[in-house]
């Protein structure tokens, strides 16, 4: 056996996985305080498919696996995380690891009415993110927690303190830096004691520095070791309209993303919503230059180790056809908007029928700046990189049956985007999806869709079945086919159980090469043939 | 690296019974309406109306499949057992800005708390969403995770029979 403590490990892993409520079970009742905990684990077997261009690496099997263990009592919290990659599933980190198992964080953590203190790894959030961010996405592989101290003190009713200092995580070791700072925000209706409003007017105002050191000892003269930014931030909200805004200045901070600009970083965005009776609608603008914040300068890929969060503002889609073409944001320049409408026909009136009618729509449009560095408006003669028009409808039609009707329009540079010289896309995409429960507690879901495009592979189609014949179980079915240029099917088919907070699903099939996105991060995916399992479980006295 | 784990694990173990006391850790959500709800708090106040916490995003089609099933009942199901009911939005930034209009839009009556950088999510170790849980007493009586139709109707049963 090669690695033979890693099948040791991962058979501890399983061992807690698996048993858990029991264990849960008996220690409760000598157990005082709340502990909690969590097991993930994500498996993945490889086979070579030279039509699709999913090769087989050396390891055939890929496995990540995630626990948790925290414990609560009073003010007081604990916890460990550890992770175990044997080795990681293909595309999971941008750069190629070995086999690794190591608790990753640990943390304890005092938390008082108006106080708290976190030693040890934390996450933590500026503002919109946009000047810092620390977080976890397991799906995307991100995970920059920062291990320091993180207070929180609100020394009056109008104004909350936030200070941070830390070395963030950087695969399994720590980048060679360290981030500093502080946010603060003012309640502007506290600190003037106004009462309570009709309307429910409140306005809150924030600011937030964060500094980041690394040595330089290259031969630059002024080279900034330390990068410092500030933010600035307002929200004025009613019960109905709301609008916020949030700027950012970034230092210089020439790294390998940027080039080795010297030029500062910027960043502004406006948020403005508006609800009534059964109406929502949402307007954003966006403009950034400059604005990849990554903790080490010299590291080329904006998710290891990031200080901030750009996301891509645009909408994450569940078709597997709309998912061919997503955004990612440009952090070395961009601006652009983004609106979504909400309405709902009640049940009763002619458009809403017995059930009601559900509509959403929503819109985007990104592009160059409008001068090298003009963070305000879109400008005149844009080079546009991104356009998402769509809409849905949804219908129930009576208890049995629920229909869906999705169309889309995208626009998609493919150059910017996918940084590789390409045309640019346009695509339509039309969906029809349904429910139907032809017995209590068992149904069927189905998906159909289809993208037209004359540009990049054509044509693509796709059918999605999903049955539950009685809980714990449900099967699925799907196939993606390319009918335009490469004729290659992405089927998949698979099972899953559950039971209560655990879930075990197997599947097999093949996965489309290309880019993977959850909350605005993006990370590539290599094409892959084989079987994928996951078993995720929680577990609590 | 396994000893160090196991030590580890054991010792949190045993810290637990040193113990007397349970609780909820005190994490404060801001909900759309601009209040700000600490679990902790609402957790102690569970004895006699329990808390069902369902845990779900504006891009997750599972999670809003079920909350409309649960939206079109509501009042319905109140009338046969009182519950506290708050969806938490682990929308990022990414999406955040787009829950209000869409809660209201949909016509949602319950009321929905931002967990904008998953504090709750976490420190309650829920991996995925949708996922729900049901607190009672200051416990964790009731989870669920994932959800295909007719879950709805598990849901509703543990809340009548707790």
């Amino acid at each position: 056996m090669k690695h033979p403590s890693k099948y040791f490990i991962a058979a501890c892993l399983m061992l807690i996985g698996f048993c858990q409520n029991g264990k849960a079970q008996s220690i409760n009742n000598y157990i005082k305080g709340h502990f909690n905990g969590s097991y993930e684990n994500y498996s993945q077997t490889y086979m070579q498919d030279d039509k699709i261009g999913a090769f087989m690496p050396q390891d055939k099997i890929g496995s990540n696996s995630f626990l948790k263990l925290d414990y609560n009592f009073s003010k007081f919290s604990a916890g460990i995380q550890f992770e175990s990659y044997l080795p990681s599933i293909l595309g999971f980190f941008p750069i190629p690891t070995t086999n690794q198992s190591k608790i990753v964080n640990k943390y304890f953590k005092y938390t008082d009415n108006k106080f708290s203190v976190q030693v040890g790894d934390f996450y933590e959030q500026f503002g919109s993110g946009l000047i810092f961010r620390a977080f976890e996405n397991r799906q995307i592989g991100i995970n920059n927690a920062h291990e320091g101290f993180d207070i929180h003190v609100e020394p009056t009713d109008f104004l909350k303190l936030k200070v941070i200092y830390g070395r963030p995580r950087k695969l399994f070791e720590y980048a060679n830096t360290v981030s500093r700072g502080v946010d603060a925000e003012i309640n502007i209706n506290s600190l003037l004691k106004l009462k309570e409003q009709d309307n429910g007017l409140n306005i809150l105002l924030g600011g937030s520095y964060v500094s980041k050191y690394q040595e330089y000892t290259g031969a630059i003269d002024n080279f900034p070791a330390t990068v410092n930014a500030y933010a600035g931030r307002l929200n004025i909200s009613t019960n109905d309209v709301s609008i916020s805004a949030e700027y950012i200045d970034k230092g210089k901070d020439p790294n390998l993303l940027n080039n080795l600009s010297f030029e500062k970083g910027k960043a502004f965005q406006l948020d403005a919503a508006y609800t009534k009776n059964n109406f929502g609608a949402t307007v954003t603008y966006r403009g950034i230059y400059n604005m990849n914040f990554i903790s080490e300068r010299d590291v080329e890929f904006g998710s290891l180790a990031p200080v901030n969060y750009v996301p891509a503002l645009t909408k994450q889609h569940d078709y597997l056809t709309s998912n061919i073409y997503v955004y990612a944001a440009q952090g070395k320049g961009e601006s652009g908007l983004q609106t979504d409408l909400f309405y709902t026909f009640k049940s009763g009136t002619a458009l809403g029928g017995k059930y009601g009618t559900k509509l959403s729509f929503n819109g985007s449009l990104f592009g160059a700046l409008k001068d090298s560095n003009n963070i305000f408006g879109l400008g005149e003669k844009q080079e546009k990189y991104y356009r998402d028009i769509n809409m849905e409808i949804k219908k129930k039609l009576s208890k049995k049956m629920e229909i869906t009707i999705g169309l889309q329009q995208i626009f998609y540079n493919s150059s910017v985007i996918q940084a590789v010289s390409n045309e640019d896309v346009t695509a339509y995409v039309i969906a029809v999806g349904g429910l139907y429960k032809f017995a209590p507690k068992k149904s069927i879901r189905f998906k159909a869709e289809h993208l037209s495009t004359k540009n990049d592979q054509g044509n693509w189609a796709s059918a999605l079945a999903e049955l539950s014949l009685s809980s714990p179980f449900a099967f699925f079915a799907s196939d993606l086919f390319n009918y335009g240029k490469t004729k290659n099917h992405y089927y998949n088919v698979g099972a899953s159980v559950t039971k209560n907070a655990t879930r075990f699903s197997l599947g097999f099939g093949k996965q489309r090469a290309g880019l993977f996105c959850v909350g605005g991060v993006c990370r590539f995916v290599p094409a892959a043939y084989g079987f994928t399992a996951t078993l995720t479980t929680s577990f609590a006295n | 690296m396994n000893k160090l784990i196991l030590t580890t694990v054991a010792l949190m173990f045993t810290t637990m019974v040193a113990f007397a006391q349970e609780s909820f850790p005190s994490i404060k959500l801001k909900s759309t309406s601009g209040k700000t709800i600490d679990i902790a708090e609402l957790a102690a106040n569970s004895k006699d109306t329990m808390v069902v916490l369902s845990f779900w995003a504006t891009w997750c089609i599972p999670c809003i499949n079920e909350l409309e099933i649960i939206n079109d009942v509501f009042d319905e199901k109140q009338a046969i057992k009182p519950f506290k009911f708050y969806g938490v939005s682990v929308d990022d930034s990414r999406t955040a800005q787009r829950v209000k209009p869409f809660i209201k839009g949909k016509g949602w009556v319950f009321e929905v708390l931002m967990d904008i950088n998953s504090e709750l999510k976490r420190s309650l170790n829920i991996t995925d969403v949708p996922h729900v849980i049901i607190i009672k007493d200051n416990k964790i009586v009731y989870r669920h995770t994932g959800y295909i139709a007719g879950e709805e109707d598990n849901l509703f049963e543990a809340i009548k029979n707790l």
